[in-house]
C-alpha cells in the first residue's frame, strides 16, 4: 500500500509542476524601439548581476581581444576593452572612446578622443595607444585585420587625435571599428612588457576582471573611475560558464542566475508561463548557410549547374519556420537586418521554380544524386539540416546527415586542402556592415576556405564594390548585385539568421538588451543594468 | 613472505596496467578526428599559426616522441601543459579535484550511512512482510534508473520546486558553506543512489549468510540484544564484503561524478576533462584518464590490504588461488 503510494507520488510531482506553472505580466518590461528591453534607471544601483553562457573564451591567443575571432569572446572582453566607435541598435555609428570624427575624404578619417578616460591601472588613454593598437592589429595575423579594412595609416594628430588614411574607399570602416577586436590597447604597458595582453585584460571599459577559471567562472568588478557617469550600475557581474543547457534552465526558474544566454529555439515554450522569467529571442546579423565542396570526391559539386539547382531547392522560410521555431529569418549575403541589405525573396535562386532546378540537373547529367551534409550537434544546426534533406528530396537528391562533435567537424570541415567532405553547414557571424561578411566569400582573401572552394574573379569584383560604395541611393543595387553574385556562384549558400535567446527574471534584473546585434554582443548593454528588489 | 611475494607482485601487476592505459589513452586521444589546431585556433587560422602552434606543444614530433616525451615527462611529475589555458595540468586539476572529492565523499558517505543500515534492515526482515518488497525496490531502482536519467528528472523538479536547494549554483567550500552544500546536495543524492543500491544488497547478502551461523545462535540464546549481536557478530564478520564493494564503488562513483558535475555544472574534474575532450586539450585528456586509472588501482589495492588486515586469511587465499 505504501509503495503504491509512492509510485502515485512519484508520478504526480512532475504533473502538479508542469500546472503549476502560470503566466504572469512583466513587472520591469519597458518597451522602447530597437530594444527588446530597457534598464529602468529609476532603480538604485549596486548589487551583482548573475549571468550564465554556455561556453568560455576558447582562443589560442589567450585573451589578446586583436586575436579572438569568435563572438563569445568579443562578449566577455568588451566589458573591460572599449572601441573609438560603437553602434546603436539600429547599427548606426555612434561615439565611443571618440568623442567626434569628420570624414575629410572617402579615404580619410580623423577622430577626437574623448579626455578623461583611463585604463584600469589609472594611467590617460592617448593617441598613442590607439596609433599602436591600429598598427599591431595590422601586424598581427588575428581575423580583425582583414575587416578593418585598407588602411595605410594611422597617425597622432596631437595626444587627443588621430588621422586614419585608407588606401581606398571603405564603406563598412566605422562598423569595423565598433568590434573588440579593435579596441584600444594599453600600448605603453604592452610595449614595455609589463602587461601581456594574452594573460591580462587592461582596458578603458567599465569593468575589471578579479577572477577567471577557464570554464568555469569570470567575475567583474565595476570600475569607480570609468567616464561615464553613473556607469556602470552595478557593483559586480559573475559569469558563469553552464554548457548544459537544463542547467541554465534550471538556474533561472530557481532564481539562482539573473540572466542567461539559451540555446534551444524552444526555450520561449518551454519557459512560457514560469513566474518570474522572460525569455526574448535577439535578432542577429550571423547566419547559416551551407558549403558545397567545389572539391568534393568525384566532382559532385564541380558544375556550377548541380550548385545552383541544390540552390533553387532551398526553401528559406521553411528553414527559418521549422529548423528555428520561426526566430530566425531568410537571408542572402547581406544579413538581412542591416540596412540596405538585400531581399532574399528576388534572387535568383528564390524566384526559379523547382522546374528550373531539375532541369539544370538534367543538363548536368547528374541523376541520382546522393551526398552527406556535415553539421555539428549543436540545435538548431541538426535541425536545419533535416529541412534542407527534405527540400533537397524534393529535386529527387538524396541527402544523408553526419552530426560531428564540434572538434571533429572542424578538422573534417577545415583540416585538410582540398577537403574531403562532400557539403557541410555552419554560421557565419554577419558583423554590423552589410558587405563584411562577403568577404569570406573570396577564398583568396578567406584562406580558410581554400580547401572547398574555388575563386571566383566576377564574385571578388563585386564583394570588393560592395565594400566601397558610399552609403547612399547607389548602394542598395550594389548590395542586391552582390547578393545575386553570390547566389548564382551557390559554393557557400546563405540561409536563414541564427537567433539568440536571452531569458532573465524579470523580478530580479532589469536589463538593456538590443532587438537587433551584429557582433553576438547580447549583453552590449551590460554597465546599463539594473537589479530588482533592492534597497 | 607469501605475503611479500603477493604485494611484489599486486605492484608490478599496478604498474602493467597503468603503462597499458597511458598507451591506450595517448593513442585514443590521438585517434579522435578533428585536431587542437582546427578547434582551438578555428577556422580563420592561417597555416603559420597552425604551425607554430603545433611546434610548441611538440604536436609536430612523431607519435612515439611525443608519447615517450608525455610518459618521461608523467613520470617526473609534471601532467604537462593545457594547450588551451597555457596553465600547467596539475594546477588545474589540484584547483579542481576539491570538487570532485566532497561529490565522492559525499556520495559514498550516504552510501554508508544508508545503504548499510537499510541492508540490515532488509535482511533482519527478510520473509516478514514489508522487509523484501522494501530491498528489492530500493535495490531495483537504484541500480538500473542511469545517473543521467535521474538527474535530468531531479534538474527538472527542482527547477521548479527548489527547496532551498541550487542547481548550477556551485559555490567553493571554503566560500560559503551554506551555498556550497546547497548546490552539492542534489548532485551527491543522484550520484549516491546506485552506491546505497549497491551497499544494501550487499550489506544484506552478506548479513543473510551470518545471520545463520551457529554462534548467531548461540547468542541469541545467551540472550544477547538484536543491536549488540549485530553490531558486535554480524557487522564485524559481513564487513569484509561490504568493505569491498564500498571500495569498488568508491571507484565507480569517481567515474559517475563526470556525468553528474556536466549535468549540475560542477567545476570538478570530471567536467574539466569532458570539456578537454571536446577541445581536443590532449594533455588534460591523458592526464585525466590516467588519474582515475591510478585511483582505481590504488582502491582496489587499499581494498585488498584492509581486506587482509581484517582477514588474515584474505592473502592466503589469494595466493592458493593464483
Amino acid at each position: 500500500m505504501r509503495i503504491r503510494r509512492f509510485c502515485t507520488a512519484l508520478a504526480v510531482v512532475p504533473l502538479v509542476a508542469s500546472c503549476a506553472a502560470q503566466a504572469v505580466p512583466e513587472p520591469t518590461a519597458t518597451q522602447v524601439p530597437g530594444y527588446l528591453a530597457a534598464a529602468d534607471g529609476a532603480l538604485p544601483p549596486g548589487g551583482t548581476v548573475e549571468l550564465q553562457m554556455p561556453v568560455d573564451t576558447g582562443a589560442a591567443g589567450g585573451l589578446d581581444p586583436q586575436l579572438a575571432d569568435v563572438a563569445v569572446s568579443w562578449q566577455l572582453m568588451s566589458l573591460v576593452y572599449e572601441t573609438l566607435v560603437t553602434v546603436g541598435p539600429d547599427f548606426e555609428p555612434l561615439p565611443g572612446l571618440a568623442q567626434r570624427w569628420e570624414t575629410p575624404s572617402p579615404t580619410e578619417y580623423v577622430f577626437h578622443l574623448r579626455p578623461g578616460v583611463t585604463f584600469s591601472n589609472g594611467r590617460a588613454m592617448t593617441a598613442a595607444d590607439v596609433v599602436g593598437s591600429v598598427n599591431r592589429l595590422l601586424a598581427g595575423e588575428g581575423v580583425w585585420r582583414t575587416q578593418i579594412g585598407p588602411v595605410e595609416s594611422v597617425t597622432a594628430l596631437d595626444p587627443a587625435t588621430v588621422r586614419f588614411k585608407l588606401s581606398a574607399p571603405y564603406t563598412p570602416f566605422l562598423s569595423a571599428l565598433a568590434n573588440t577586436p579593435a579596441a584600444v590597447l594599453p600600448m605603453t604597458e604592452i610595449e614595455n612588457g609589463s602587461v601581456d595582453p594574452a594573460k591580462t585584460m587592461l582596458g578603458t571599459g567599465p569593468f575589471v576582471d578579479t577572477f577567471h577559471r577557464q570554464d568555469v567562472l569570470w567575475r567583474f568588478k565595476r570600475r569607480p573611475d570609468y567616464w561615464a557617469p553613473g556607469k556602470p550600475a552595478v557593483d559586480a557581474v559573475n559569469i558563469s560558464i553552464v554548457p548544459q543547457e537544463p542547467t541554465r534552465i534550471a538556474s533561472l526558474q530557481n532564481n539562482s542566475a539573473n540572466l542567461a544566454v539559451l540555446g534551444n529555439v524552444d526555450a520561449p515554450q518551454v519557459l512560457a508561463g514560469v513566474r518570474g522569467v522572460t525569455v526574448r529571442a535577439q535578432s542577429t546579423t550571423d547566419f547559416y548557410y551551407l558549403m558545397l565542396n567545389s572539391n568534393a570526391p568525384g566532382g559532385k559539386f564541380a558544375d556550377p549547374r548541380v550548385r545552383t539547382a541544390i540552390n533553387i531547392a532551398m526553401d528559406r522560410a521553411q528553414i527559418a519556420e521549422v529548423a528555428t521555431n520561426g526566430l530566425g529569418k531568410p537571408t542572402g549575403v547581406t544579413p538581412v537586418d542591416l540596412p540596405d541589405a538585400c531581399d532574399p525573396a528576388t534572387l535568383p535562386s528564390a524566384t526559379a521554380g523547382l522546374d528550373r532546378a531539375r532541369q539544370l540537373l538534367a543538363e548536368a547529367g547528374v541523376r541520382d544524386l546522393k551526398f552527406v551534409i556535415t553539421a555539428y550537434a549543436t540545435e538548431p544546426a541538426p535541425a536545419v539540416a533535416q529541412v534542407i534533406q527534405q527540400n533537397l528530396a524534393r529535386i529527387g537528391i538524396e541527402v544523408t546527415i553526419e552530426q560531428l562533435d564540434e572538434g571533429s567537424w572542424a578538422g573534417k570541415v577545415y583540416g585538410s586542402v582540398p577537403a574531403g567532405f562532400d557539403a557541410a553547414l555552419s554560421w557565419f557571424a554577419g558583423y554590423a556592415g552589410a558587405g563584411m561578411v562577403a568577404k569570406w566569400w573570396n577564398p583568396e582573401q578567406a584562406a580558410f576556405n581554400l580547401g572547398f572552394m574555388k575563386p571566383n574573379p566576377e564574385l571578388n569584383r563585386v564583394i570588393d564594390k560592395a565594400a566601397t560604395e558610399p552609403d547612399g541611393p547607389n548602394r542598395a543595387p550594389v548590395l542586391r548585385e552582390l547578393c545575386t553574385a553570390v547566389d548564382e556562384d551557390a559554393q557557400m549558400i546563405p540561409l536563414v539568421t541564427r537567433p539568440v535567446l536571452v531569458g532573465y527574471r524579470n523580478d530580479s534584473v532589469s536589463p538593456t538588451v538590443y532587438a537587433t546585434e551584429g557582433y553576438g554582443n547580447a549583453f552590449r548593454g551590460l554597465a546599463d543594468f539594473r537589479l530588482v528588489g533592492r534597497p | 613472505m607469501r605475503l611479500v611475494s603477493w604485494w611484489v607482485r599486486r605492484l608490478v601487476s599496478a604498474v602493467l596496467t597503468l603503462f597499458v592505459v597511458s598507451v591506450l589513452i595517448f593513442a585514443a586521444s590521438r585517434l579522435m578526428p578533428g585536431g587542437f589546431a582546427e578547434v582551438v585556433l578555428g577556422p580563420f587560422a592561417t597555416p603559420d599559426q597552425r604551425a607554430a602552434m603545433a611546434e610548441k606543444y611538440g604536436l609536430d614530433q612523431s607519435l612515439f616522441s611525443q608519447y615517450g616525451l608525455w610518459l618521461s615527462a608523467v613520470l617526473g611529475g609534471d601532467l604537462g601543459t593545457s594547450l588551451l589555458s597555457g596553465e600547467p595540468v596539475a594546477g588545474e586539476f589540484g584547483l579542481r579535484i576539491p570538487v570532485t572529492v566532497e561529490l565522492t565523499l559525499l556520495g559514498i558517505g550516504a552510501a554508508v550511512l544508508i545503504g548499510v543500515p537499510l541492508g540490515v534492515y532488509t535482511a533482519v526482515r527478510a520473509g516478514q512482510r514489508g522487509g523484501g518488497a522494501l530491498g528489492r525496490l530500493a535495490g531495483g531502482l537504484g541500480v538500473s534508473v542511469p545517473e543521467f536519467v535521474l538527474g535530468s528528472l531531479v534538474v527538472f523538479v527542482f527547477s521548479r520546486y527548489a527547496l532551498g536547494l541550487t542547481v548550477g549554483g556551485y559555490r567553493p567550500l571554503g566560500e560559503d558553506l551554506g551555498a556550497n552544500l546547497r548546490s552539492m546536495v542534489l548532485p551527491a543524492a543522484v550520484l549516491s543512489v546506485f552506491a546505497i543500491a549497491v551497499t544494501a544488497r550487499t550489506t544484506r547478502d552478506a548479513v543473510m549468510n551470518v545471520l545463520v551461523e551457529p554462534y548467531i545462535t548461540a547468542s541469541v540464546a545467551r540472550g544477547e540484544t538484536p543491536l549488540f549481536i549485530i553490531g558486535r557478530h554480524v557487522l564485524r564478520n559481513a564487513s569484509i564484503p561490504i568493505l569491498v564493494v564500498l571500495t569498488s564503488t568508491t571507484a565507480y562513483l569517481l567515474g559517475g561524478a563526470v556525468i553528474i558535475e556536466h549535468l549540475f555544472n560542477l567545476p570538478g574534474i570530471g567536467s574539466y576533462v569532458v570539456q578537454a575532450v571536446g577541445r581536443r586539450d590532449y594533455a588534460v585528456v591523458q592526464a585525466g584518464v590516467l588519474l582515475a586509472a591510478v585511483v582505481f588501482v590504488v582502491l582496489n589495492m587499499l581494498s585488498d590490504a584492509v581486506s587482509g588486515v581484517l582477514d588474515p586469511r584474505f592473502g592466503t587465499q589469494r595466493k592458493a588461488a593464483g
